[in-house]
């Protein structure tokens, strides 16, 4: 009750200050005059008792001061300061603009790069438990994760005591076929096993269970809630409908929906389509022990630890690969047995955006911190400066009877409005930046991410930016009030001061030395990059894609090609176009063994050789040179002699300085002959050094057709749109085509 | 006027306390009747006294009121509340104690 009663009083004396300040004074004038009255009485003179009075009193404003200070002041306090800070940045903004702007820059980029590390390396799945999942999988030399193979999973799954469920994943965008419609989607192959080991509870419906790893007929499926909404509306007659999806030919039924806050367990992408991955296997994959295709996560079992498990696993990793190197030629089996497999946190999901950047994230990290310090320091500078200026305000003030304490603590307020603004522009800044960022980083595919601050973000902005004020305004607010007061009011600069200015210059030149030669390294590494050789031409080139969905039968899917091909050559101002299995530098690869007439390799010699499939008029398309022989033309086709066209890196690895034309080279026990050479051109990546390459007319791919075949057109100048009409099977596919 | 030793500044809380107890009257006539009833031993500024008269309003043991008196002048007046006089109670019980064992201390002969 007392409590109450004092804090009423407090506040009745924030909103009546002056009526209180009123009387206090009316108060006091009444002492002095009761007191003036008595000395009179005593005897003395008017004046000599008013002076008496006033001295025995001891200066009214002291009284009233201390009168004041028995309030609790800080409220007060602290508004008085907020106003005095607005006024006096209010009169030099120019000040305030450029300190804001460092403070935002620096606070910017450090709340972007950490706001991605948030996002991909500390924000965990939403599901239950996090922290107990396990992501099991084979790892590379750099303990990168790789994938799995179906009967490993098996293996490990039905094997490894220390976890208590599994389950196998596999992403893919493939073209479905619902309500009529060819639609590209991203889909999830699970198995069956996977909601009910995350805890996930359907949305609508019911998600998919083991049971449905083993229907052929009729299996189910399961659709997300973006999905749902976006295609759907949300209406509760999407559960039910029917689906194909590609050249499978499973109809598949959709069961039921995924919660929104599901978004699949590989960081950055949203499967739309769930479908039990057992159906989609073929009995090639489901038994081949090397064909690694699947992401595994785990659960560990309650009370095993991680390093319990992970021992249990390579234990059961070891006989895993023993028994597979038994059934592979001999040449291969070295290699095999070299293989690591490792248990790693699947706390965060499948996560190949951390894998491949997290190193630079870290980097980055580092980096910006270099920034936000140099920030600080030219904060420091400017405030430094103002410190001086206000010098001769300072010691005034000093000399008048303000505490220290009290001084510091406006100070410490004009700091807190620095950092609160520098702060809120940054998260601005910082949101820009990470988009800026993300979309880097995507590399061209869809990647969704959300980087909205949580409350981790908005900590970490919130004590960064006070950590950077009070860093930058400790050393000129302490060593202002150090000062000499008659110096101050002379407004005489002390040697300490210049002495921390120059510091605090240097510190900046040296920290901006740093940056920039990184940012010149980095220039110049990209430049190195751009400028590199590729071996082909890719400016003024259009690349478009084609995919099939239902079953194409070979031949008609064979003459709507070439059909499509003749007409892209035919159309104005197109000079020439063509068609490629691989597109180069994308991030593909297609190899495989050969053997070469008159070459025998030397045991433990890689006999590996990048391949790909092309149309005629592709290397004049690419603007690759033709050496020797000739390109493709419509006369190779499916039953005409086999002929290949190989790189020069190939010809001279195997045939020395000598023309490798008419000579044979042999694969997958076709033997191709040669007929023509190219120079080197880059394959993956810009980075991958010059491969052996050979090229087969499209025409003469052994395997089943291709259901996506990337078309190149290089067309001369002018903007040209034209319109297709297709048919493909049932399907009629327009295809706009622009430049 | 010399200024009250530390040990009376520690209990001008207390004392007044127990003059407002008697009567309520103005801060001025507060410190003439300290002095009075003390037979001039105790005397106290308002350098003391205003901020303690404060303290002891804010604290809710005492409470103020303006009135105009008979010369038509605006005077202030304090007096004490019930949780005052509790509290009065309960320092006047600690002062009998404490200055009960110094003086048993000091004047041991």
């Amino acid at each position: 009750m007392r409590f109450l009663r004092s804090w009423r009083s407090r506040v009745r004396w924030l909103f009546r200050r002056s009526e209180i300040e009123a009387e206090l004074q009316d108060e006091l004038h009444d002492y002095i005059e009761r007191q003036t009255e008595r000395h009179r009485s005593d005897g003395l003179s008017p004046e000599a008792s008013s002076l008496a009075a006033l001295r025995e009193a001891g200066g009214i404003e002291q009284v009233k001061e201390e009168c004041r200070d028995v309030r609790s002041r800080w409220l007060e306090d602290f508004g008085k300061d907020l106003r005095y800070t607005a006024r006096s940045l209010r009169r030099s903004p120019g000040f305030l603009a450029v300190s804001v702007l460092s403070l935002a820059l620096g606070i910017g980029a450090n709340t972007a790069i950490f706001s991605l590390i948030n996002a991909l390396m500390l924000r965990s799945l939403p599901v239950k438990n996090p922290q107990s999942l396990v992501h099991i999988t084979r790892v590379d030399s750099d303990g990168k994760p790789q994938s799995v193979s179906w009967p490993l999973f098996q293996y490990f799954r039905d094997n490894l005591k220390s976890i208590s469920s599994a389950a196998a994943e596999r992403s893919e965008r493939p073209t479905i076929f619902i309500d009529g419609r060819d639609e590209v989607v991203s889909a999830d192959f699970v198995s069956g096993d996977q909601y009910r080991m995350l805890g996930v509870e359907p949305a609508a419906g019911r998600l998919l269970e083991p049971a449905d790893d083993k229907v052929a007929t009729s299996p189910s499926a399961v659709i997300s809630y973006g999905y749902w909404r976006r295609r759907f509306g949300l209406n509760p007659a999407a559960i039910g409908k029917t689906f194909t999806v590609q050249d499978h030919v499973n109809v598949f039924t959709i069961v039921g929906v995924t919660p929104p806050w599901y978004h699949g367990v590989v960081l950055g992408s949203d499967p739309d389509v769930s479908v039990p991955v057992a159906t989609m296997l073929s009995e090639e994959k489901r038994n081949e022990p090397t064909y690694n295709n699947f992401n595994m996560m785990g659960r560990l079992a309650p009370g095993v630890t991680h390093q319990h498990a992970n021992a249990e696993l390579q234990v059961l990793w070891r006989a895993f690969k023993q028994r597979v190197a038994a059934t592979l030629p001999e040449k291969d089996r070295p290699g095999y047995l070299q293989e690591r497999a490792a248990m790693l946190s699947g706390r965060t999901g499948f996560n190949p955006l951390r894998d491949r950047y997290s190193e630079a994230l870290l980097v980055l990290m580092g980096i910006v911190a270099l920034v936000l310090l140099l920030a600080c320091a030219n904060l420091s500078g400017l405030l430094l400066a103002r410190a001086a200026a206000r010098q001769r305000e300072i010691s005034i003030r000093l000399a008048i009877g303000a505490g220290r304490g009290r001084l510091i603590r406006q100070f410490l307020t004009e700091g807190f409005v620095l950092a609160a603004l520098g702060g809120s522009v940054g998260l601005l800044l910082a949101r820009l930046f990470a988009t800026t960022l993300v979309t880097t980083m995507a590399n061209g595919e869809a990647v969704t991410l959300s980087i909205a601050p949580d409350w981790h973000v908005l900590t970490f902005t919130a004590a960064l930016s006070l950590l950077a004020c009070v860093v930058a305004g400790l050393a000129p607010g302490l060593h202002g009030l150090r000062t000499d007061l008659t110096l101050g009011i002379r407004q005489q600069r002390s040697a300490g001061n210049q002495r921390l200015g120059r510091a605090l210059v240097i510190a900046q030149v040296s920290i901006s030395m740093v940056l920039v030669t990184g940012a010149i390294l980095f220039a110049a590494t990209l430049l190195k990059l751009y400028s590199v050789d590729r071996g082909l031409n890719t400016e003024g080139v259009l690349t478009f894609s084609l995919r099939t969905s239902g079953k194409c039968p070979p031949e008609r899917c064979r003459t709507a090609v070439q059909s499509l091909l003749d007409s892209l050559n035919r159309l104005p101002g197109v000079a020439s176009a063509s068609a490629v299995d691989v597109l180069p530098i994308s991030g593909s690869l297609w190899d495989r063994d050969v053997q070469v007439e008159g070459y025998s390799f030397r045991s433990g010699e890689d006999q590996g050789t990048a391949f790909n499939a092309i149309a005629p008029k592709y290397f004049s398309t690419v603007q690759t040179p033709l050496l020797r022989g000739r390109e493709f033309n419509l006369r190779d086709t499916r039953t005409s002699r086999k002929v290949t066209i190989v790189n020069q890196s190939f010809a001279r690895y195997f045939f020395g300085a000598a023309s490798p034309l008419g000579r044979t080279v042999t694969s997958v026990k076709v033997s191709y002959e040669i007929v023509g050479v190219v120079a080197d051109a880059k394959y993956t990546n810009l980075k991958q050094p010059l491969m052996k390459t050979m090229y087969i007319p499209w025409t003469q791919r052994m395997e089943e057709e291709p259901t996506d075949f990337n078309f190149l057109t290089r067309a001369t100048g002018a903007i040209q749109c034209a319109l297709f009409q297709r048919s493909r099977g049932s399907s009629a596919r327009p295809i706009p085509l622009c430049v | 006027m010399s200024r009250p030793t530390d040990l009376v500044q520690g209990t001008l809380d207390l004392l007044i306390l127990k003059i407002l107890a008697l009567q309520p009257m103005h801060g001025w006539a507060i410190g003439e009747r300290m002095t009075q009833m003390s037979k001039e031993v105790l005397q106290v500024g308002p350098g003391s006294l205003y901020p303690a008269l404060h303290k002891l309003e804010q604290a809710g043991w005492i409470q103020a009121k303006w009135s105009v008196n008979e010369a038509n002048r605006r005077v202030k007046f304090y007096s004490i509340t019930r949780q005052g006089r509790k509290r009065l109670q309960l320092e006047a019980a600690d002062w009998k104690r404490l200055s009960g064992a110094i003086s048993s201390i000091v004047f041991e002969n």
